[in-house]
């Protein structure tokens, strides 16, 4: 009995130190979205500004306009195109951080590797510029080589886009790959290809499968951070790339169409929630086949 | 076959597909240094535009920045949030990372996928959604909205770091403090939160370097009179171009190098990753 009432203290002192946080989420993060879903149904009049009447409006204006659906398929391809290149340099980024036999080395691998991510978005994306920009330095190495005339135009597009996204999300991709590679025993790998599997044939039949958790988690987070980010696009790829994050930054900052901003969040919101669910879903089925 | 296991015993050939994945992965290594290669190379050079291999070593640009106005505005608001945001943090998601390790509840997955959601929802969406509220609110012109924003960018790594602290806690130790007489609160303070102070340690210095990188949240809830570092820099990058942003990028390179070596003393890097 004495026990049960010190159990009950503990449980009263444990929900008194989590209500803090919990009005804190409710207050910062959960109140936020519902006034902004709020916000999506909103009416608003020829200069932009929100009326109290509600109606399905922005959402008809987002899905019966041809360039926004285009837009959301862009972003989405995008994303997914980023999150295969960055997971596909990411394996032979963990094998090695995973493999490299002397400490030092590892040290050095994972501080390139952690660099990047407590670096600002902004300023990776500056860098970029400094590499690209037509008096930028591959443009100077190329003159002074004399490889090319004019310096070339590499700046401004999806693909420069991509380049950088790969750069600034690799971590997140290589981290959760290098976990799964570390859990696989050794021993298989050895087993496979003294049984006479080729180096390419293991890597397919016995490390992939293995590695699917962490592949999994690794592009799901890639994908997300790859299609809800508009830092990185706006200044590479400049505001008129069809990507929608930029087009909601811009719906908020230069047309100060909230109600319609908020419409386009909710779409890339879904949008990104029905990919993820996707290979959320496909990793529990593969855990499932796995255990048995 | 019997054969050639002996032969590979006796000289063993040179592994050529390992040290392919070798080159292919420096390479891929060097990818990733590139930027910051390029801005360390470019905020010491005296001209406005890169070039390699260097010419020569100049400060100019540290200087410029350094006696700038808007620089320096700038830097006083990005240490002020640090400085705002970082305790407020660490209580909180010290607190919630210990409780909800402790308790046992239906839709304690579902509050602590809410806990580490900032992490995963696009930023351009949570940026509206608190730049809305901010507005609702009338905190227009001042810092409140960037200081809820970092605050909530922020607690999710609190979570992570503290949470690590926490499942390394033997409950032993807290059972033989309450045994000993000591009540829930007494023990919190007087051996939890000394046995957990490396996970609260790598949170202080995770949410510290959040804050001061934020970008994509703070270029909405940004005012006027209240601009940080990263906001000045995408403002700056999106009109022209700006050498002394080099230098400036710098000051965060050698921060992230710093948070790193504190991490990996506290809790180890290879924990929170």
């Amino acid at each position: 009995m004495r026990r049960f009432i010190k159990n009950q203290r503990n449980k009263g002192f444990y929900w008194l130190l989590l209500l803090p946080s919990i009005l804190f989420l409710i207050g910062f993060l959960v109140i936020p979205f519902v006034l902004l879903a709020d916000l999506s149904f909103r009416d608003v009049d020829a200069y932009m500004n929100t009326q109290d009447t509600y109606s399905f409006a922005q959402y008809a204006e987002v899905f019966s306009s041809s360039t926004n659906l285009k837009t959301v398929g862009i972003t989405l391809i995008v994303a997914f195109i980023t999150a295969i290149l960055t997971l596909t340099l990411a394996y032979p980024a963990a094998y090695l951080l995973v493999y490299a036999k002397r400490s030092f080395v590892r040290t050095l691998l994972y501080i390139i590797l952690i660099t990047p991510l407590l670096t600002s978005m902004v300023v990776l994306s500056f860098a970029w510029i400094v590499i690209l920009a037509q008096n930028g330095l591959i443009n100077q190495i190329l003159v002074s080589l004399n490889v090319i005339d004019e310096p070339l135009s590499m700046l401004w597009n999806m693909q420069t886009v991509i380049v950088a996204y790969i750069q600034v999300l690799l971590p997140f991709a290589v981290l959760p790959i290098a976990t799964s590679l570390s859990d696989i025993d050794p021993s298989l790998t050895k087993a496979s290809m003294s049984l006479g599997e080729s180096r390419i044939r293991t890597f397919f039949r016995v490390i992939l499968p293995l590695t699917i958790p962490g592949f999994i988690a690794g592009f799901i987070i890639v994908f997300s951070l790859a299609a809800g980010s508009y830092i990185t696009p706006l200044l590479l790829g400049g505001r008129l790339l069809p990507l929608l994050p930029l087009n909601i930054y811009q719906q908020v900052i230069q047309m100060s169409n909230l109600p319609l901003a908020a419409a386009l969040s909710f779409t890339l919101l879904a949008g990104v929630g029905i990919v993820v669910s996707f290979f959320v879903w496909m990793l529990n089925r593969w855990e499932a086949r796995m255990n048995g | 076959m019997d054969n050639r296991v002996v032969n590979k015993k006796k000289k063993p050939p040179r592994d050529w597909g390992a040290m392919f994945l070798w080159i292919v992965g420096g390479f891929i290594y060097l990818f990733l240094t590139l930027p910051i290669l390029v801005i360390i190379l470019s905020a010491f050079s005296p001209n406005p535009y890169p070039e390699f291999p260097p010419t020569s070593f100049s400060l100019t640009w540290f200087n410029e920045v350094f006696t700038s106005s808007e620089w320096l505005e700038a830097l006083w608001t990005s240490i002020l949030l640090v400085i705002i945001v970082t305790p407020i943090t660490l209580i909180l998601g010290t607190t919630a990372a210990y409780a909800i390790a402790r308790l046992d509840f239906p839709g304690k997955q579902a509050l602590q996928a809410l806990m580490m959601s900032p992490l995963m929802i696009p930023h351009v969406v949570l940026g509206i959604a608190l730049l809305y509220q901010a507005t609702s609110m009338g905190w227009i012109g001042t810092i409140n909205g960037l200081v809820i924003a970092h605050l909530v960018i922020a607690f999710p790594y609190v979570i992570r770091t503290v949470s690590v602290s926490v499942s390394n806690l033997d409950p032993a130790l807290e059972a033989a403090s309450m045994n000993l007489g000591a009540g829930p609160v007494r023990t919190f303070f007087k051996v939890t939160v000394p046995l957990i102070k490396p996970g609260i340690m790598a949170g202080a210095v995770f949410a510290a370097v959040t804050s001061f990188g934020e970008i994509s949240i703070s270029a909405f809830v940004s005012s006027p009179n209240w601009v940080t570092v990263p906001v000045r820099i995408f403002n700056y990058v999106d009109q022209t171009f700006d050498p002394a942003i080099n230098a400036v990028s710098v000051i965060f390179i050698l921060l992230s190098v710093g948070a790193m070596i504190i991490i990996e003393r506290t809790i180890g890097l290879t924990k929170v990753f």
